[in-house]
């Protein structure tokens, strides 16, 4: 089941003829993606992933950008095959996004459409792109943003309604014909390549495209290549040579692509050298004997902790016993997950509401206000639509509509290196007992069985957070089953700010919160999330917290964790059912049969 | 990032009912064998969507199955623990506590029928028996028509479920029952949704050791003896089917 929800994510290699490319090498060991099998030399080259580590530092602020490679030359001059070639001879790095200027061609007007189905619009100057447009996109993924790029359809020459969610890229490739004539596209590359061909190779090798791919008649292309390509190129593009850093041929050039790959590798090196020193493992950064566990600690921590009731004891009781059946650690994680989630919904604001009951009679009530939170949303809200020249119009009325009513969540699951339960979803059917009306996304990050680093895996969130403009006026519930060192916890809030979700509108819910570990480093660096949890657990001398904090332990002693581990793992696998609304009928139907006999 | 540099207030915390909501006269002179839901603003928004005449049935469906499962978690938490002391997965010890005492759920029909399922969700194995007391039309008392429990519910907790406790007549005739059934008072814990103070005070001085678990305390009631402002009917809006001896009764 795992290996499917990987394979569903939007993380998949992407290529759909609109320019864009999304590659990602796979995670855990299996065998990932063959990279562009058409290539002419080492074929199906398998990349495998570790996944992607921290961009943060334990302050939680950024620490770097992405690194940015633009490529420039003539059409037909072989830019792609040159970024393919940049991404194959670059190894193992996690995730690469090309992006092509063909997305950004500017939303054509009917008499402009008429002349681009006759041929007779000029593609080949600067004003038909979208070029503000590509510079913002741009800037957002180098800023480890997400971005929503348009979708341009050759076979419409329109932009089509859809966008394109981009997050979590370590190297982005832009390329186009047009890539270094913008100043402010050219601000944003850590490297500048231009393509240089000749133009007799350029023409046959675009009159063979043409009439292959796109089926064109070679008069047309060559009417069209005289009108528009060749003055394009003599004036606009052939100009920007002068401001690359380096001039690649367009064939023959391996030795220029290994000179590029050892460049960008040597960066890499450096930037992920600082990450290591700066890595947010918050136990790194907490010996464990360092801090008395005090009562102090958990007051100054502000956690949001459940009361404790003799029946929360209780539940506790049993889901630390390891003599529990996996059948009781199910049902009793869920009904403690569903008291945690109500104590959460707590910090949701209320405002007033006036209802007539079927009495007849006018009562003021309260509602959850999401729409209206306390502060000036009326601004951010404007400020977005100056901002964010992503969207189009349309989706952005959509939005407003449906940002009225939503009480949103997302599932956080952490993968501990021994097994691959996700801990996560244990608390998904207790949140789904109390909210029923909020998107699900989840997020996978996984422990580096060396390092200790997290790594993200995989992202996936529902679109109202993949939009900006509706991700700042979302609230976000996070679930993961334990705070230990919190480095998982730190990602996954890390990528919702990221996402432009505000810091106060993320509620993360937990069973069991460890005093001393990472908890400090994350109130610390994100003060304002709320975190509620169902226990604080200092008993340090004890194994099983020991054992817990073995989460992301590199010497791997006590690599078990506690409770969690007999049956959390099963519960796991069958939880992931759970997206399915029947399916998750049958496992609750299943779970009462089966005890009911009592 | 820019996130961090923008100054904003700090999260709300959970924000308390509106006083104007509350019934505080009657939430002040409670007897001490009531026990009310905490009252925030969560629950009074919960309250407003069941309250709402326009709730569909599935959203009252939903809405008060997660009041009736709060519900059932607080009446539990008066239930004896004791001391247990078990071993983790880890080999450590945990010192923690265990259930004790069998319970079993007794609704009174129809309306208390509505609340089994949220029983069962807290307590897997719940036994469950049922009451049904209908108005006599001749003398206006509460009459039993049919009553089904466990054979051992003498040794038993027992959760009395009825969401709506307006007169408290009904209430209280089953707690007759139990009690003729050898169940002591003490060990019945009475579970509503809505309460009215008249019912309230009425029940609570004739069954004072009777442990009452209510949701929320409403203003009274009209002529007619309805809650004000109430829910209207709980069982017509969740619309529980009929079984079938209540057609064959009469």
């Amino acid at each position: 089941m795992p290996d499917e929800l990987v394979s569903e994510s939007q993380f998949d290699l992407l290529e759909d003829g609109e320019g864009i490319e999304v590659l990602v090498k796979h995670n855990r060991q299996e065998p990932a993606l063959l990279l562009h099998s058409h290539s002419d030399n080492s074929k199906n080259t398998v990349l495998i992933s570790h996944g992607r580590p921290p961009w943060y530092g334990p302050d939680g602020q950024r620490t770097d950008d992405a690194f940015v490679i633009g490529v420039a030359g003539g059409s037909a001059s072989g830019k792609t095959h040159v970024a393919r070639q940049i991404v194959q001879k670059l190894g193992s790095i996690p995730t690469v996004i090309i992006l092509s200027q063909d997305s950004f061609y500017k939303y054509h007007n009917e008499e402009e459409l008429a002349l681009a189905h006759a041929n007779l619009l000029d593609f080949d100057h600067p004003d038909a792109l979208d070029l503000p447009m590509f510079a913002s996109c741009l800037a957002d993924l180098k800023a480890c943003k997400q971005s929503n790029i348009p979708v341009y359809s050759f076979a419409e020459h329109q932009r089509l309604d859809e966008t394109k969610y981009l997050y979590g890229a370590t190297i982005i490739i832009a390329e186009g014909i047009m890539a270094l004539v913008d100043p402010a596209l050219r601000a944003l590359y850590d490297l500048k390549i231009f393509v240089q061909c000749d133009s007799d190779l350029m023409l046959a090798r675009r009159i063979k495209r043409d009439l292959q791919e796109r089926g064109r008649d070679v008069t047309g292309v060559l009417d069209q290549y005289l009108r528009y390509v060749k003055p394009s190129y003599d004036n606009f593009v052939r100009p920007t040579a002068t401001h690359a850093d380096i001039i690649v041929p367009g064939s023959n050039n391996s030795v220029a692509i290994d000179l590029i790959c050892n460049h960008v590798r040597k960066q890499l090196k450096e930037r992920a050298n600082r990450f290591r020193q700066k890595m947010a493992d918050p136990h790194r950064y907490l010996p464990l004997q360092a801090e008395p566990a005090s009562e102090n600690i958990v007051e100054r921590l502000d956690l949001t902790i459940l009361p404790n009731t003799r029946q929360v004891e209780g539940i506790f009781t049993i889901l630390r016993d390891h003599t529990t059946s996996r059948q009781d650690f199910v049902f009793f994680t869920d009904r403690l997950a569903t008291l945690l989630v109500e104590h959460a919904l707590q910090h949701l604001p209320y405002a007033p509401k006036v209802v007539t009951t079927p009495v007849g009679v006018d009562c003021t009530g309260t509602q959850v206000d999401l729409k209206v939170p306390k502060f000036d949303n009326k601004k951010n809200a404007s400020d977005v639509e100056a901002d964010s020249t992503c969207a189009t119009v349309s989706l952005r009325r959509q939005n407003h509509a449906l940002v009225s009513r939503i009480t949103f969540a997302s599932k956080l699951i952490t993968d501990t290196y021994t097994t691959d339960s996700l801990s996560g979803g244990a608390l998904e059917r207790g949140f789904k007992r109390v909210v029923n009306d909020a998107p699900l996304g989840s997020l996978l990050i996984q422990s580096d069985s060396k390092s200790g680093e997290p790594m993200l895996l995989q992202v996936m969130l529902p679109e109202c957070i993949r939009l900006r403009d509706r991700a700042e006026q979302s609230w976000v519930v996070l679930l993961d089953a334990q705070i230990g060192t919190g480095a998982a916890a730190f990602m996954a809030i890390r990528i919702l700010l990221d996402h432009g979700v505000k810091e106060e509108r993320i509620i993360f819910v937990a069973f069991l919160v460890a005093r001393t570990g990472g908890i400090s480093v994350l109130k610390k660096a994100f003060p304002r999330v709320k975190i509620v949890c169902g226990a604080v657990d200092d008993h340090m001398k004890e194994g099983w917290l020991e054992g817990y904090k073995g989460e992301g332990n590199p010497e791997g002693k006590r690599t078990k964790v506690w409770v969690m581990q007999p049956g959390m793992g099963q519960i796991s696998k069958k939880q992931c059912y759970a997206f399915d609304a029947v399916d998750f009928m049958l496992l609750f139907l299943q779970v009462i049969g089966t005890t009911y006999k009592g | 990032m820019s996130t961090t540099t923008v100054p904003h207030p700090p999260p709300p915390p959970p924000q308390p009912a509106k006083d104007s909501n509350r019934n505080t006269a009657a939430m002040k002179s409670l007897p001490p064998s009531v026990f009310t839901l905490p009252q925030t603003a969560q629950l009074e928004a919960l309250y407003t969507i069941i309250r709402d005449k326009n709730t569909s049935r599935g959203d009252f469906l939903f809405y008060s199955d997660r009041i009736i499962r709060l519900l059932v978690e607080e009446g539990l938490n008066h239930l004896p623990v004791v001391d247990k002391t078990v071993e983790t997965p880890t080999g450590a010890t945990y010192h923690g506590v265990g259930f004790e005492g069998k319970i079993c759920g007794v609704s009174i029909l129809r309306a208390g029928e509505a609340m089994e399922a949220g029983l069962r969700e807290v307590c897997r194995s719940v036994r469950i028996g049922k009451i049904l007391i209908q108005r006599d039309e001749e003398t206006t008392l509460p009459k039993l028509f049919y009553s089904k429990f466990p054979p051992d519910i003498a040794s038993r907790y027992v959760l009395l479920l009825d969401p709506m406790l307006a007169t408290g007549g009904s209430a209280m005739k089953a707690v007759e029952v139990l009690m003729e059934q050898g169940v002591p008072e003490e060990r019945i814990i009475f579970i509503n949704l809505i309460a009215s103070p008249e019912g309230l005070s009425t029940f609570c001085s004739k069954y004072p050791s009777l442990k009452v678990i209510t949701g929320w305390i409403d203003q009274g009631l009209n002529e007619k003896a309805y809650i004000i402002p109430g829910l209207g009917d709980f069982g017509e809006r969740r619309q529980v089917v009929p079984q079938p001896f209540i057609s064959c009764k009469h």
